[in-house]
């Protein structure tokens, strides 16, 4: 049988050397479509079973997880009697065999996981000492030292969910990745754990902070209770990063840094052109009166970009000390986003001297002229 | 003996809640979706409805509304727990009905003192068109 199915090979073997070589080359490519098409239906199917029984497997273990946690933490009797760190939980049923796999010990975080994301308070505390006394930080630490991202990752995200701090010679250099989904959650994870300076990394931050990353972390850092927010005027006037800069001034205005004007006010010679209608827009948020005899000065050797921004700014602080500049702005300019940037200002003045200007442009100005002012003056036209 | 339904998607959540309640002595009927909810409130006479929002079937908006709406079940008073948290979905839970709103993650006590002074409200009630009459 064995010598019959060698001869075969063999003899064709000897066929496919006589025949001609394009016919050899599709035989080649047939059959290596073929093998890899043979492999490729193998290696799905076997990723389906690996699933189905890890499917089953969860299936009969997660019960078993969900009744301990039930035991130790929701019906436990000491949570209204003792201080969460005072509950002892029966370590018989932590040492459970069953969890020592590895596989369970990930299900049991999963499932802790869940828990934390429906419940606060003290419950939630007795679901992170539940995690700690369990040892499942160590899960998380072997994940941290893996060399695929996805898994950092997952580590980053379990040990933000259990409120667990992670040291600053791990994550710091994480928030500096190269890989853009790593650096963005280690720096989400970092403003949520270090209690003291959670905007350290911006000290070493060498690659950018994407916008998408900008709002996710403004998200953070706006809705994170209890968090210490620092000067930000100090990344403004030494960080080399521009996306950093960039962010710190949303932050200054976001929550009114008032100290941070001058170290602002800096950024208004900066080359990058970018950079200054940043600023300009910061200024504006705050306010700042002091600023605005510096941006009428660099006004005309401004791109457009600029120039709308202190056009706004203008109508954000609201002085009253510019009407006659943004009249002439308004009446003169021959860019039509300037024209209706400086209507705009003009009216949010909202002063009877500004009010009056308007009316007078009302009665005076050309047809266009009188559209842009009323179009301005509809407040349902944001 | 109170009677309470849960309306909750999230099996773990659905469980825990039934835990802590059955615990605190209450009776617990719960429900995973919206359909599965009217069948229960159908079938059966409620104190309180404990409802998520974001549910298969039908949310947790519609169960208020049809709560509300029906002259049988206008009595039983509803807690909404939900992980949104805009402005606009919890004043349109209070505009169509809801008792109280909790916004996910909960405390688990918090939930408690919340039914209980339902509970206990819906008592003060009762006593008082007692004596009315």
């Amino acid at each position: 049988m064995f010598s019959d199915l060698t001869n075969l090979i063999y003899s064709a073997y000897e066929q496919f050397s006589y025949l001609p070589l394009f016919i050899e080359i599709a035989i080649v490519f047939i059959y290596v479509a073929i093998i890899a098409t043979i492999s490729a239906y193998c290696v799905i199917m076997y990723k389906r079973w690996q699933a189905y029984v890890y499917e089953k497997r969860l299936a009969f273990i997660s019960p078993k997880i969900e009744e301990m946690i039930t035991e130790q933490v929701l019906l436990n009797e000491n949570l209204e009697k003792l201080p969460v760190d005072e509950i002892q939980f029966d370590q018989a049923a932590l040492n459970d065999v069953a969890f020592k796999h590895k596989w369970v010990r990930q299900a049991i975080i999963d499932i802790l996981i869940q828990y934390r994301r429906n419940f606060r308070g003290e419950v939630g505390e007795l679901l992170r000492k539940l995690y700690l006394d369990m040892g499942l930080t160590k899960e998380a630490d072997d994940k941290l030292k893996n060399i695929r991202w996805e898994v950092q990752i997952k580590a980053l995200t379990e040990l933000t969910r259990m409120d667990i701090s992670i040291s600053d010679v791990t994550i710091l250099p994480l928030t500096n990745s190269q890989k853009p989904e790593l650096r963005a959650a280690a720096r989400n994870a970092y403003v949520q754990l270090s209690k003291n300076e959670p905007f350290k990394f911006f000290d070493i931050a060498t690659e950018p902070l994407l916008p998408w990353d900008q709002l996710e972390l403004f998200k953070i850092i706006t809705t994170t209770k209890d968090i210490p927010i620092p000067n930000f005027s100090r990344w403004v006037s030494y960080s080399e990063n521009k996306s950093i800069v960039s962010f710190c001034l949303k932050l200054i205005a976001h929550y009114d840094q008032q100290t941070a004007i001058p170290a602002v006010m800096g950024l208004l010679m900066n080359k990058d052109h970018y950079f200054r209608a940043d600023a300009i827009n910061c200024l504006g948020k705050l306010s700042a009166e002091v600023a605005e005899p510096k941006m009428l000065d660099i006004y005309n050797t401004q791109p457009l970009n600029c120039q709308l921004e202190i056009l706004k700014a203008f109508g954000r602080i609201a002085s009253g000390k510019h009407l006659e500049f943004l009249k002439n702005e308004f009446l003169y300019s021959y860019n039509f986003d300037i024209r209706m940037n400086a209507a705009r200002s003009l009216i949010k003045h909202n002063t009877p001297i500004s009010r009056a200007m308007v009316q007078e442009i009302l009665e005076t100005a050309e047809d266009e002229a009188k559209l842009i002012i009323k179009h301005c003056q509809n407040p349902l036209i944001k | 003996m109170a009677t309470i339904l849960i309306i909750e998607d999230d099996d773990i959540m659905l469980k825990a809640i039934r835990n802590i309640l059955t615990k605190s002595g209450y009776i617990v009927i719960t429900a995973k979706d919206g359909k599965e909810a009217f069948e229960q409130l159908d079938n059966s006479e409620y104190d309180i409805v404990i409802t998520d929002l974001m549910m298969p079937y039908a949310n947790g908006l519609e169960v208020v509304s049809r709560l509300r709406s029906d002259s049988t079940k206008r009595h039983v008073s509803i807690i909404v727990v939900s992980s949104v948290g805009n402005e606009e979905t919890i004043t349109e839970a209070f505009r169509l009905g809801a008792d109280d709103y909790l916004k996910k993650p909960i405390m688990a006590g918090e939930l408690l003192i919340r039914i209980k002074k339902l509970l206990d409200s819906r008592t003060n009630n009762n006593k008082l068109v007692t004596k009315k009459k």
